[in-house]
């Protein structure tokens, strides 16, 4: 339990509440701590004001809840509040409409006012050691009525900023003119306010306003409308509000929930069924839905597989459709999809369905099983394309998922045998090539011209090109066979045809 | 959160023999028993509107529809939880955070049969929809097709703004106002208070109540801050509103 808020209450109250409050929560450990503190607290300060015995009750009986250190408001942000359309209604401040008195307003501007915080005066005299403001409004930090208060704030030479070195800042300024400056120091006994037109005196939500000399419409809105509430008495706070442009934004609740910190999603109550650390994370809707889609995508998928069993295989792929529709990325279905595409021969489907499928769940046994086997078919189908090096690569693919498959282990040896029988072949070949004489054209030219044409990017040096032609030996070979992969093998048949 | 034990309610008249039992009681027993019923439904409604992650307005309006439906039909001739349900899916409508009636069905089937599965898409299912979207149209008739509703959080967000300009501000970051008088608002709604006041009185008398207990000291001018804030508003009004709002503390205590 917040023991301040808690003592703060108790002296509003008094000694009544302090008694209703002993006999609702003896079975609070929290505050049985507090309850010696408290008594001594009540007994120094004396009684508080008679209050309606039904919230005393009220009180006593919630404060647990009401007293809880969790329900902290946020502070209220601050920050750009002038943009074009209101976000909502900006609202004279209150005090005008209490009519409350000149003594208090002053005595609580002076206990509010802090550094940092930015008003708006019109200069009322210049001196060499800098001017004086007649204070007329706030425009960050409190929103006040002070314009009648005739407070006298002083802005000294240092604190103005220069604009150019020679000047005499002060130049700048004429009497009555409407000036926004910072407020630098405030002395609450004597009464004096020191302001400053440095941007470093703003406290940080306010950095982002222009401070020095301002026209009449730059004017907190606040502050003129306060202007013609105070000349209109007929204008009420409530008249005002719903005259406001602000206050008809649709987006007016959740702005001002933001704003003062209060939030709508994990919402606040004081009943104790309805506290949010009693809401289950199974019980809200979305994780119904989810669980409910998979389930229906099930049922879906059950009457796919017995489709396909029966050989209807396009009313099979309507379900799996279906359940894909109902649950997207729902595995069974991705799997048992994989499998009929897989069948009607669309491997490159089949694959994308299945990866997918493992993406979701590494360990579906199905998955795996399948998308090997899918996977050892379609590297046999590059290996009629002669794309060896790829289907190479698909073998050892499907031998990680699954390597107990026999056709996948058979497939990649026999692979892996070609592609360096083939290799060794090509090298045994160029090896045993006489040089060739240099002709016009350099050979290396030659050799970069054909492989421009080929539109590969083969970038050896000119030694390197040099020494193929003067003398092919291994070495050169196996430097272009171990920098380029999968141009491996098309080197070698480019590199065969031109020299057999 | 205890559900009634009754089976998943699906029948929009119930038997004519208990109804008829019900009155000759006597008058007042037989408010108080519907007041309880409302108190449980209203509940209900503001568990839905969590779960569906509703903001405040839809789920005060989904209240605000329930109470005045039953301002003139008989609690005896409809199943008050299918009218809620209806309600809770209209609010959405007219306040435009439109909720799915899948969903609405699934938390609710939840709700009654606590830890189940949720209901496949079944025959028992599509009736439960066909109910929902029947009863709303029902609703719809017997209010007229005035569904707009005109609530207090607006006014009550704004009285908060001002009202935080007057108090020094780390004072008022420490005490969480803003958090219970939002607290005691949304609570109001399970009894129909909500409809027997205008809502910038709502809103006063919830601001009112927060402040006094956590006794946050106002300045205080020609006029008191509420006086200000609402010309119409009296003190007789607040005391009137906060001893309902209490009463329906006490009856939590009662009914769940």
């Amino acid at each position: 339990m917040d023991r301040d808020l808690l003592r703060h209450c108790l002296l509003y109250h008094g000694p009544s509440l302090f008694n209703t409050l002993k006999c609702e929560q003896t079975e609070n450990p929290d505050f049985q701590e507090l309850l010696s503190e408290l008594d001594k607290a009540l007994h120094e300060s004396g009684f508080g004001e008679p209050n309606n015995p039904l919230v005393e009750q009220f009180i006593a009986r919630k404060a647990d809840i009401l007293f809880s250190p969790a329900w902290k408001t946020a502070k209220v942000k601050e920050g750009d509040e002038e943009p074009e359309e209101e976000p909502y209604a900006v609202m004279p401040p209150l005090e005008l409409f209490m009519e409350v008195s000149q003594e208090e307003r002053r005595s609580i501007l002076y206990r509010d006012l802090e550094k940092g915080d930015v008003v708006v005066g019109r200069i009322s005299n210049i001196r060499d050691y800098g001017f004086f403001l007649k204070v007329v409004c706030m425009a960050g930090g409190l929103k006040r009525d002070i314009e009648d208060l005739e407070l006298s704030a002083l802005c000294h030479i240092s604190e103005i900023p220069s604009h150019r070195s020679h000047d005499d800042p002060l130049s700048y300024f004429q009497i009555n003119d409407l000036v926004r400056a910072g407020v630098k120091d405030i002395d609450r006994y004597e009464e004096k306010i020191t302001l400053s037109l440095r941007p470093a005196s703003l406290s940080h939500s306010w950095k982002h306003l222009k401070l020095g000399v301002i026209t009449r419409e730059e004017l907190p809105v606040q502050y003129s409308r306060s202007i013609s509430a105070a000349s209109n008495t007929a204008e009420t706070y409530e008249c005002i509000l719903g005259g406001c442009h602000g206050y008809h934004n649709p987006c007016v609740v959740d702005y001002l929930l933001d704003k003062l910190g209060v939030s709508d999603t994990q919402p606040p109550s004081m009943m104790r069924g309805l506290q949010s650390k009693l809401f289950k994370e199974e019980d809200f809707a979305a994780a119904i839905r989810k669980k409910q889609s998979t389930s229906w995508a099930l049922k879906c998928v059950r009457a796919g597989v017995d489709h396909f069993k029966h050989g209807r295989h396009v009313e099979a792929m309507n379900e799996y459709n279906k359940a894909l529709e109902i649950d997207t990325n729902n595995v069974e279905a991705l799997v048992a999809r994989g499998a009929l595409y897989a069948n009607k021969g669309s491997i490159m489907k089949a694959i994308t369905d299945f990866e997918l499928a493992l993406e979701n769940s590494p360990d579906h046994r199905n998955a795996k099983k399948y998308l090997c086997q899918t996977l050892v078919e379609r590297g046999k189908q590059l290996e009629g394309q002669e794309k060896l090096v790829t289907a190479e690569g698909l073998y050892r693919r499907a031998l990680s998922l699954d390597d107990s498959n026999p056709e996948a282990k058979e497939a990649l040896n026999k692979i892996t045998d070609t592609i360096q029988k083939s290799i060794r072949l090509r090298e045994e070949a160029l090896a045993k090539e006489p040089v060739k004489a240099k002709s016009g054209e350099t050979s290396a030219e030659k050799l970069r011209k054909i492989l421009k044409e080929e539109k590969r990017f083969i970038f050896l040096s000119e030694l390197e090109y040099q020494s193929m032609y003067q003398g092919w030996c291994n070495y050169y070979c196996n430097r272009i066979i171990d920098h380029y992969t999968e141009q491996k093998y098309k080197c070698n048949t480019f590199f065969g045809s031109h020299f057999s | 959160m205890d559900a009634p034990s009754s089976r998943y309610p699906a029948a929009l008249n119930r038997a004519p023999g208990i109804a008829g039992r019900r009155e000759s009681c006597g008058e007042t027993e037989a408010d108080a028993r519907n007041t309880k019923t409302h108190f449980r439904v209203c509940r209900f409604i503001m568990e839905l509107g969590v779960k569906l992650c509703m903001r405040s307005v839809p789920v005060a309006t989904a209240c605000v529809l329930y109470h005045r439906f039953f301002k003139r039909a008989s609690v005896g001739a409809y199943e008050p939880y299918l009218v809620a349900m209806s309600c809770v899916y209209l609010a959405g409508k007219v306040e435009e955070q439109h909720i799915r009636t899948r969903d609405i069905i699934n938390v609710s089937h939840r709700y009654f049969n606590s830890g189940s599965c949720p209901l496949e898409c079944d025959k028992e299912f599509w009736e439960l929809r066909d109910s929902v979207v029947q009863c709303e149209l029902l609703v719809l008739r017997q209010l007229n097709f005035h569904v707009s509703v005109e609530h207090p959080h607006k006014y009550l967000l704004h009285y908060l703004l001002s009202v935080s300009s007057l108090v020094n501000r780390h004072a008022w970051s420490r005490t969480p106002v803003a958090e219970t008088s939002w607290a005691l608002l949304r609570d109001c709604y399970h009894g129909d208070t909500c409809i027997r006041h205008t809502p910038q009185h709502i809103a006063i008398a919830t601001l009112y109540l927060a402040i006094n207990s956590y006794g946050v000291e106002l300045p205080v001018g020609e006029k008191e801050w509420w006086q200000a804030l609402c010309d119409d508003v009296t003190k007789e009004d607040i005391d009137t509103i906060i001893s309902e709002l209490l009463q329906l503390y006490d009856m939590e205590a009662k009914c769940i």
